[in-house]
């Protein structure tokens, strides 16, 4: 069953990163339009077809992957492509022709007809901006060559909204920001990020949910910047805010020891014993366990094993790796399953 | 105890506002929190605030329409997108304000679009019409259109 969630625990996510503890992961996304083809909100269910079928030759003639067309998947794979930060839930919605396309090594997944034509997307774990725009940029520029994107001398890419104009360039990183939650610190922190022209959001983007002490940073603006200038921005923040996290947690160390133990410890032993537990549930108490690798209190479980933990136990996800749909409640056994196994096999 | 601001409502927040040497306690109601950008709920989305920054155009202005994909300026402001790569020069100097305020720029100073072959475009084309050749069985005209689609680098069509 394993093998439908493949593009779930790509090789290249799984490496060692840096900052892992504190960065989830990286991610970059470019939005590009196709010129001549009609936008989003005035596209014709041809117009769809067209660049559904243009952007897969494209693709082909220069790249190895999957072209995987959303509306002939089922909506259990779906839903797992969402938790697993591939599709976004606006292309889910869509009832015109929509596609995916993800690389080999499983680092690149560019997403047809969502708001833009495209949007290529890269993520990598831990903090790693400036290697995935790379290679972002190796196929923003195939793609551009094949297709021709929709541009104007003084606003750049020309996308449907005007809010990412220019660059088209999100830069995001996936904070795990435990310590300044439990000083009190975050919101000082984020009204900073805010004031600074940087977006918050939750783990699953716009409008998601502040969950798992997980936090989201982005570029706010797209215009005027040049892309490395984006990116610097966001990594010379992100180095601030590890800093910060850092001595919040020492400070934690330092004043609360066993209460810190306690809760990390306590968190390790539901996880490994319990025999219901929901999703969010399992976000909370992963974010002890990833404290407690960060410093040093927890030296047999590794990051990646959070990190695969965490996308498993999604909804979509833990129904996709049984193999089975299951109701809410077997969803619940399953995942305390699926983690007490995991926990107990491997320890390395 | 009465908000700090506005002395109308009844203050809910409660903090104190370290600026130098001085220690102020600082009581709000919600509403003015939020005006002091001191709350993070509530955003307001892209769209409310492209709407916002949209003044209120004539009744005359709102019937500009794009020349290429007729979105009018009325349509524009209601989704706040473009309909298509031309409505940003059709609409321009209605919304170069807001592109302004909304990005704290007017000018891309990023990577620029190499001009491509566009072949992917070509290949669609040239697929759709030998399509439509073997329909009417121009066996000629569909193996000119195969030549062509080799020279791009597409066999087996």
């Amino acid at each position: 069953m394993f093998e439908n969630i493949k593009w779930l625990i790509s090789p290249e996510l799984a490496n060692e990163c840096e900052e892992m503890e504190i960065v989830v992961s990286s991610r970059i996304r470019v939005a590009r339009n196709v010129d001549g083809i009609p936008f989003e909100i005035k596209m014709k269910q041809q117009d769809a077809e067209k660049l559904v079928q243009i952007v897969k030759s494209a693709l082909e003639m220069n790249f190895k992957g999957r072209y995987l067309n959303l509306q002939n998947i089922k909506p259990l794979e779906k839903e797992s492509l969402f938790e697993s930060h591939l599709i976004s839930p606006a292309i889910m919605k869509k009832e015109q022709p929509t596609a995916l396309f993800i690389n080999e090594k499983g680092n690149i997944a560019i997403m047809v007809n969502e708001e833009d034509h495209l949007r290529i997307q890269g993520l990598s774990c831990g903090l790693n901006l400036t290697n995935i725009a790379s290679e972002v940029y190796l196929f923003e520029e195939a793609l551009g060559q094949e297709l021709g994107y929709a541009y104007n001398e003084n606003y750049g890419f020309i996308t449907s909204c005007p809010t990412n104009l220019g660059t088209g360039l999100r830069a995001s990183v996936l904070f795990h920001l435990p310590g300044l939650v439990y000083t009190n610190e975050i919101d000082k922190v984020l009204k900073s990020t805010i004031n600074l022209g940087m977006n918050v959001r939750g783990i699953y983007g716009e409008g998601s949910e502040i969950k798992g002490n997980l936090f989201q940073i982005s570029n706010q603006h797209t215009l005027g910047f040049k892309e490395d200038e984006l990116i610097e921005k966001i990594n010379k923040f992100a180095r601030t805010l590890i800093d910060l996290e850092k001595k919040a947690r020492d400070v934690i160390i330092s004043r609360a020891r066993y209460e810190l133990e306690d809760k990390i410890f306590r968190s390790r032993a539901i996880l490994s014993s319990a025999r219901l537990i929901s999703s969010d549930e399992v976000l909370n108490l992963l974010s002890a366990i990833r404290l407690g690798i960060g410093i040093g209190l927890i030296n047999d479980i590794d990051i990646n094993t959070v990190n695969e933990i965490m996308l498993i136990t999604r909804p979509g996800n833990i129904q996709l790796f049984y193999g089975e749909i299951l109701e809410e409640e077997e969803r619940d056994i399953k995942r305390a399953e699926y983690i007490r196994n995991r926990l107990i096999s491997k320890k390395s | 105890m009465l908000c700090d601001d506005c002395k109308k409502k009844p203050a809910s927040i409660f903090y104190k506002d370290v600026s130098g040497n001085q220690i102020k306690e600082v009581h709000l109601c919600e509403d003015c929190a939020r005006k002091r950008g001191l709350l993070l709920d509530k955003k307001l989305s892209p769209l409310e605030i492209l709407q916002k920054l949209l003044k209120n155009y004539t009744y005359e202005d709102e019937k500009v329409i794009c020349p290429v994909c007729f979105l009018s300026l009325a349509e524009f402001k209601k989704f706040g997108r473009f309909g298509c790569g031309n409505c940003l020069l059709t609409f321009e100097p209605y919304i170069k304000t807001m592109i302004k305020e909304v990005q704290t720029s007017e000018k891309h100073i990023g990577k620029k679009a190499k001009p491509g072959g566009r072949r992917a475009i070509e290949v669609f084309r040239l697929k759709e019409e030998l399509r439509r050749a073997l329909e009417k069985e121009a066996y000629e005209e569909a193996a000119r259109i195969r030549d062509e689609l080799k020279t791009l680098g597409v066999e087996n069509v």
